[in-house]
């Protein structure tokens, strides 16, 4: 199979599921008790009848559910997300501003995991029973088991409290005023903590993944082959037996991408990260509909891209997929 | 034993390697001494388990370690004793003049890199040559080992090819940087019997092309009678009989040994040509655990002729005085055939 018809047909099963997120969120949305108008109508105080049927037909709420629905998806084929109850302005627009912040975040959060991950599971491979071993096996238990606030806050009070050496709200200082560079280096200040936070859950699950693939790898026959032809350690490990072990790694690497962002949310709240998740979590606080429905548009898509994206590395990585062997 | 002066490409001499298991220290060769000559092919036989690959995998400087260890004894190679090498000149020998080729073609070739990739990697590990120049060699190499369109085949994944071709793949792999030892563990026992035949055939093409010695370890008599010019026979980590392939077919002096021969489906046998042997027959037990050894002869629990003597003492592989000449044997009653002849 070519590889762009392939990459189309990822992407129409993508928009369908991203259609069947939308439908799903939309009609949970509007199952749950309580009237959005009245949130409109309480954020503007001293509310006459007259102006709650006004804000009905405003936003559309005082049409059939299913019309409703219609209505959204029309829109959102054309970009539009609607208008946020909240903020008055367009849910694109909000999303526009908070998505990079979480992109910064997963991502930073995902190389920083599979990265760490990947070199304690190659270095705790080298002596599978050794001290090293033992400790990547416990560290992944206690990371992968811990939760993420708690994990946060402990980050909070070491690096704050203890040994105050990054910052632990927001992205940037209040009133940093340098541009370019200077203000890179201030946002790369401020991602330190929240994206080890979100990193370490992660980490745990690939230093476990990988000290357990390198494990099995190291013992394959081509690495005996790999040695017999007069490599050395270097060689065997980084350029035969890695190459193969990052494979599953690629696979779950993908299928976190979701979990990550939702992590993102619980991260994003503790350390005051203006992205995605923090809007996602104060629209669910303030009954902002359009934009808590706009932000799990958005997460499907960012999901359905990265998933995307693994699979080609993983055909990339692994011939035996691209030529369409066994 | 004292260390001779041998016209040997490769000796061992009273090697002993031990693996940490979980009952604790096991000895899986108990001082094994053998020579390769430069250019004949050396048989190892044996049942599963008796040895043969951490023989092999000793003369590579392999042995997995942990759990393994070589304990003793010495391997020279060329008068060179490997034991002591350092990793830097193992890894000069390894792949440039000791190759080897494993029983499984399906696994023994990186599954993520063409085969043409895995083979110029050799060239370039131990020749001076450039990559272009290299490549042109690989496919020479496919060539000279029968695999059709050479060129288009270097650019296949080992997924892409069948047992047989990836088993001709590592061949031209080992033969890349003309070794002057290859030793071959159980190449052909994954493949069908006739692709087993074109392999063999290959080899034998091989060894007279290149000069190589070839050390070929099988449980197969059939490739015994066929390809080898001496044999060693193994038992639970120590040789129990030596001699050239015709002393070992045609006058085997151990009961083991005797077995094994019995076991040789008739294809073989007649290749043997032992039409006068015993129906195929097959040895009864099964070889004793590593950390079960006694002091005792090792295959005395399943042997017809063992007595209170063999429990008790191992014997020592000596050539016995026997009227019609002998060849190296550990066993007390070499040459005897069945109880009766056994002396009162
Ligand atoms: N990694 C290891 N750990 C512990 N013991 C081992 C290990 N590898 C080999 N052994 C022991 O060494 C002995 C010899 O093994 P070896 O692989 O050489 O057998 P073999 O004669 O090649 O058998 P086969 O015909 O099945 O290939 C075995 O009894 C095994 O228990
Ligand atoms: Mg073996």
């Amino acid at each position: 199979m070519g590889t762009i018809r392939y990459i189309f047909r990822r992407l129409g099963y993508g928009l369908i599921l991203m259609v069947g997120v939308v439908v799903l969120n939309f009609l949970l949305i509007h199952a749950a008790p309580g009237d959005p108008a009245e949130v409109i109508a309480g954020e503007m105080g001293g509310i006459t009848e007259q102006m709650m049927a006004d804000i009905r037909a405003r936003y559309g709420l005082d049409r059939p559910l299913p019309v409703q629905l219609g209505i959204y998806l029309a829109n959102i084929a054309r970009f539009d997300l609607g208008m946020s109850y909240y903020f008055d302005r367009p849910v694109s627009q909000l999303i526009g501003q908070r998505i990079w912040p979480t992109v910064l975040l997963v991502l930073t959060a995902q190389v920083i995991a599979i990265f760490l991950g990947v070199v304690m599971g190659v270095l705790a491979s080298r002596r599978p029973n050794g001290p090293f071993s033992g400790f990547v096996s416990v560290f992944s238990t206690v990371g992968y088991a811990a939760p993420v606030f708690w994990t946060g806050l402990m980050l909070i009070i070491l690096f704050s409290v203890i040994v105050p050496m990054f910052p632990v709200e927001g992205m940037s200082s209040a009133r940093f005023r340098g541009g370019g560079f200077a203000y890179a280096l201030n946002v790369a200040h401020h991602l330190v903590l929240p994206a080890t936070t979100l990193a370490i859950i992660f980490l745990a699950q690939y230093a476990r993944l990988s000290r357990a693939s390198m494990i099995e790898v190291l013992g394959a026959d081509y690495v005996r082959t790999a040695r017999a032809k007069g490599l050395g350690e270097g060689p065997v490990i980084f350029r035969h037996a890695l190459r193969n072990a990052v494979l599953p790694i690629l696979t779950v690497a993908g299928i976190q991408f979701g979990n990550l962002i939702s992590g993102a949310l619980l991260v994003e709240t503790v350390f005051n990260w203006p992205g995605m998740g923090r809007l996602a979590f104060d629209s669910v606080l303030r009954r902002d509909y359009p934009t808590l429905l706009g932000v799990l548009f958005c997460a499907s898509g960012v999901v359905v891209l990265a998933n995307l994206v693994t699979d080609l590395s993983y055909r990339l990585a692994d011939p035996r997929i691209r030529t369409g062997g066994r | 034993m004292p260390l001779e002066k041998t016209d040997a490409l490769m000796s061992l001499r009273d090697l002993k390697v031990e693996f940490d298991t979980r009952h604790g220290r096991v000895t899986a060769l108990s001082g094994i001494s053998l020579d390769v000559k430069p250019g004949e092919t050396l048989g190892i036989v044996g049942e599963s388990g008796c040895g043969k690959s951490i023989t092999a995998l000793a003369m590579m400087g392999l042995v997995p370690n942990p759990p393994g260890h070589v304990t003793g004894g010495s391997i020279h190679f060329q008068g060179e004793d490997i034991t002591r090498a350092r990793a830097r000149r193992m890894r000069k020998l390894r792949g440039g003049e000791i190759a080897m080729i494993f029983q499984e073609p399906m696994t023994s070739l990186n599954p993520v890199f063409t085969v043409g990739d895995q083979i110029t990697e050799a060239i370039l590990l131990h020749q001076d040559v450039s990559r272009t120049q290299a490549e042109k060699q690989v496919v020479e190499l496919l060539a000279t080992v029968g695999i059709p369109e050479p060129a288009k085949r270097a650019q296949s994944y080992p997924h892409q090819l069948s047992g047989g071709m990836r088993q001709r793949v590592m061949i031209a792999m080992a033969i890349s940087c003309r070794p002057k030892l290859l030793i071959a563990d159980e190449p052909t026992t994954a493949l069908d019997v006739t692709v087993q035949a074109q392999i063999f055939d290959l080899m034998r093409d091989i060894q007279r092309e290149f000069g190589v010695a070839i050390v070929l370890i099988t449980h197969d008599m059939g490739a015994i009678a066929e390809m080898t010019d001496r044999v060693a026979v193994m038992y639970a980590g120590r040789i129990i009989e030596q001699g050239t392939s015709d002393q070992i077919l045609d006058n085997p002096l151990h009961p083991y040994t005797r077995g094994l021969i019995g076991c040789i489906p008739v294809l073989g046998r007649e290749a043997a040509g032992a039409e006068a042997l015993p129906p195929l027959a097959e040895i009864p037990g099964i070889v004793p655990p590593l950390h079960l050894l006694g002091e005792g002869c090792a295959f005395a629990e399943r042997c017809q002729l063992a007595d209170d003597h063999c429990r008790a003492q191992r014997p020592a592989l000596e050539i016995p005085a026997l009227q019609n000449g002998g060849h190296p044997v550990a066993c007390h009653h070499a040459g005897i055939t069945t109880r009766a002849e056994l002396p009162a």
